[in-house]
């Protein structure tokens, strides 16, 4: 009945696929097979969901600035960042003496694996997710903070000063926000009671955690927006490439696929926040539900849950975007301020704030239990 | 710091914030401005002002009034221009200085309108047909006068420039353009010969506002 | 097999990099050798199902410490620069030592394999199991408690900043005596 009724959906050829290479192969080599082919699934939905950001990126990013962004290459532009990947991929790559040669190859992979891991994690849809770890929320948060080792690295080895301050502002600013992203994810955690991305989409099916936590989760969703758009060195928080002071902070030295690298996993990471923010606060793929109503429901489940998924993060990327295109750069001492003065320590009360909402049943859920309860 | 003052800062900065997002949403929703070029080649306007391409006026008769002084040539700073004289006998047996070529670089040309300042008898001008490119490098050598043309007599008035494929500004325009402040020899009053650099612009909508690439960010 | 074959290329990496750390000579290099160790380290927790343990040392270590680490080896005079090798017999010594921690470890770990084996559980750490051992009051639970003393060291830190800042009285009388 439920596969009938999603007939978009991928559970099915994922299932069977499963079972095709379990009962054709030993466990050992079918472990293997479907290892290598999710790896290379979540390496082409990486570059992919890459290329679509630039495009629509660039395309808002114009619309914001009165401009029409790119219109030459395709129909309104499309293939516009086809282009130019095949034009990043064939750039020479420029050697630069006295470097550091070691750190400076290896930084740029820092930046892309911590990103690609924490990619790995996301639940993209139904039975679309490659690992579900029991501490999920906390494995994207750990994993992602990796990626600043890269970019300190890149930094120093460059060998030039732009890049080491750029590096420096980019240290100072991932430990700092990485702290209220965090902090502001435990919000919901308390709320919901799982790490688990799959039971927290799961609890969420007819009432978001944004609105079962209300007051406290508002807050924590608006500290944590701010803190992953801070913690991808984007909008007013680029000031490690600020590149009116620092050319191009910290990847000044770097070019051609390098380069990439960087600019890929700087696109990516503010997918993943918005993904994490997907699932974490509006209810990741589970399609809007409300109680009672089946017909209505069954129509919701008619959009495939990846597109759910994908529309809601696509929302928080406009909204970063506009963020983005809106304000200007903050100076280093204010964006400390406003980390260490403001959003941690709102972000602590607020925790104790969602605890006692938690403990005393005041969540939607528990006031609403016909409507909202699960 | 007290701590109504803290809320407060919390709530006036959030307020702010707001206030600025509505201000790109407006914008996100705006006409574009973005003038997309060879598509809008029937209708595009170009100033006047707009110096694109050095040419020399010639009238029906096939004459023109360079008087092959070579002013232009000494006053071009990067020497774009040369001009090349020859001796010809007219019918009272004398013998005078006559335009043979007026060749002139597009290539190297900075369009400082110099040239067109300091010429005497106001033969040449820039005209605005700003489609310069060519394939082979070669072209871009110009010789101005035409062939066989030959040096008007005097007490003729010089013809208005010849209108370019291009429209011209609107006539708007034309009212709020500032009067020439330098005026050399001869009463022309063709459009084309403004002497003045730092006048202000006057119809930004014939400026061709290109396609920016944004990546900005990186 | 295949957690043997990944027990082992951890292993490899583990060994490499900690013996890279040491001997690298410049700073910067040996704390991102240093990194590879923590992060095979966390690896083998992964592979014990440890996926907590595996998180913490992560964001803990990787992200956390080891940016601390090189952001303040880049406050150093000179970062760059290679170190000279230490004394011979600061070497031999070190070198000694070390191998005595090695044989001392390895005994005590070789005597007590088996009984450690009881105690490690297959299947996956429930993060719910962790929080009651952190947060309960039966048994070998109450861990948190434990912890939170560690506020202590934080104490310690600011206590030690108190001491070493110079009063701006002070200063001023510094300056008048001067």
């Amino acid at each position: 009945m439920l596969l009938y009724s999603q007939p978009l959906e991928l559970t099915k050829l994922v299932h069977s696929l499963d079972a095709f290479f379990r009962s054709s192969l030993s466990p050992f080599w079918a472990t293997l097979v479907e290892g290598i082919l999710i790896g290379i699934a979540i390496l082409a939905a990486y570059a992919l969901i890459a290329l679509a950001l630039i495009y629509i990126e660039r395309k808002i990013a114009a619309f914001f600035q009165s401009r029409l962004g790119p219109n030459r290459l395709g129909k309104y532009g499309v293939i516009q960042s086809i282009a130019d990947m095949i034009k990043i991929l064939i750039k020479e790559i420029i050697h630069v003496n006295k470097i550091d040669k070691l750190l400076y190859y290896l930084a740029p992979f820092f930046v892309i694996v911590a990103s690609v891991l924490s990619f790995g994690a996301i639940p993209f849809g139904q039975s679309l997710q490659a690992v579900d770890f029991n501490i999920g929320v906390f494995y994207v948060l750990a994993v992602s903070s990796i990626g600043v080792i890269g970019i300190l690295l890149a930094g120093w080895s460059s060998n030039n000063k732009y890049s080491m301050i750029g590096a420096m502002r980019s240290g100072a600013q991932f430990i700092s926000y990485e702290l209220s992203a965090g902090f502001s994810l435990m919000t919901i955690v308390v709320l919901s009671g799982t790490m688990q991305f799959s039971e927290l989409i799961e609890g969420q099916r007819y009432c978001w955690n944004l609105f079962n936590g209300h007051i406290p989760a508002f807050i924590a969703f608006v500290i944590f927006l701010i803190s992953g758009h801070a913690e991808t060195n984007r909008g007013p928080f680029d000031l490690p490439e600020a590149e009116s002071e620092l050319t191009a902070g910290y990847h000044t030295e770097y070019s051609g696929l390098r380069f990439g690298f960087f600019y890929l996993a700087e696109y990516l990471n503010m997918f993943i926040i918005a993904a994490i923010a997907t699932t974490v606060f509006l209810g990741g793929w589970m399609p809007i539900q409300i109680k009672g109503w089946d017909a209505f429901n069954q129509v919701m489940w008619y959009i495939p849950s990846w597109i759910w998924f994908f529309g809601k993060a696509f929302v928080l990327m406009f909204l970063s975007l506009w963020v983005r295109w809106s304000f200007p750069r903050l100076r280093i001492d204010l964006l400390l301020n406003l980390e260490w003065k403001y959003l941690l320590p709102i972000n602590l009360v607020n925790i104790l704030v969602m605890v006692i909402i938690v403990l005393s049943g005041l969540t939607l859920a528990d006031i609403f239990p016909a409507v909202f309860g699960k | 710091m007290s701590f109504s003052k803290y809320i407060s800062g919390i709530y006036t900065g959030l307020k702010s914030l707001v206030g600025g997002m509505m201000v790109t949403w407006k914008q996100f929703w705006s006409k574009k401005v973005t003038m997309e070029y060879p598509e809008n080649r029937k209708t595009l306007v170009i100033s006047d002002r707009w110096r694109s391409e050095l040419i020399m006026p010639h009238d029906e008769n096939n004459e023109h009034a360079c008087t092959a002084c070579g002013i232009c040539m000494r006053n071009c700073p990067n020497g774009t221009i040369n001009v090349i004289s020859k001796k010809v006998v007219n019918e009272e047996g004398k013998s005078r200085v006559a335009l043979d070529k007026h060749l002139w670089d597009y290539g190297m040309c900075t369009f400082c309108n110099i040239c067109v300042i300091s010429c005497p008898s106001n033969a040449i001008i820039f005209n605005n047909d700003f489609e310069g490119a060519v394939f082979d490098r070669e072209k871009l050598h110009h010789q101005l006068n035409h062939p066989g043309s030959k040096l008007r007599e005097k007490k003729k008035t010089v013809p208005a420039a010849p209108k370019t494929p291009v429209a011209p500004a609107s006539e708007a325009t034309e009212a709020t353009r500032p009067t020439p402040s330098v005026v050399t020899a001869g009463t022309s009053t063709s459009p084309a010969d403004n002497k003045t650099d730092n006048a202000p612009k006057t119809n930004p909508s014939g400026n061709l506002s290109n396609e920016h690439t944004d990546k900005e960010n990186n | 097999m295949t957690e043997q074959i990944i027990f082992y290329i951890l292993a490899i990496v583990i060994a490499v990099f900690s013996i890279l750390a040491v001997t690298s000579k410049q700073v910067v290099r040996s704390a991102t050798y240093l990194l590879f160790v923590l992060l095979g380290t966390a690896g083998i927790y992964m592979l014990l199902n440890y996926y907590f343990l595996f998180a913490v040392q992560v964001s803990v270590y990787a992200g956390g410490i080891m940016v601390l680490f090189i952001m303040a080896i880049f406050l150093t005079h000179k970062p760059g620069i290679d170190v000279n090798p230490q004394d011979s017999w600061k070497v031999k010594s070190s070198a000694v030592l070390s191998l005595a921690g090695l044989v001392l470890c390895g005994y005590i770990i070789l005597n007590n394999v088996t009984r450690v084996y009881r105690f490690v559980k297959g299947d996956e750490l429930q993060m719910q199991d962790i929080g009651t051992a952190m947060m309960g009051t039966d048994k070998y639970q109450y861990l948190l408690p434990f912890e939170v003393i560690s506020v202590l060291l934080l104490a310690c830190i600011v206590g030690a900043i108190l001491i070493a800042r110079k009063d701006n009285g002070n200063d001023e009388n510094i300056n008048k005596l001067d």
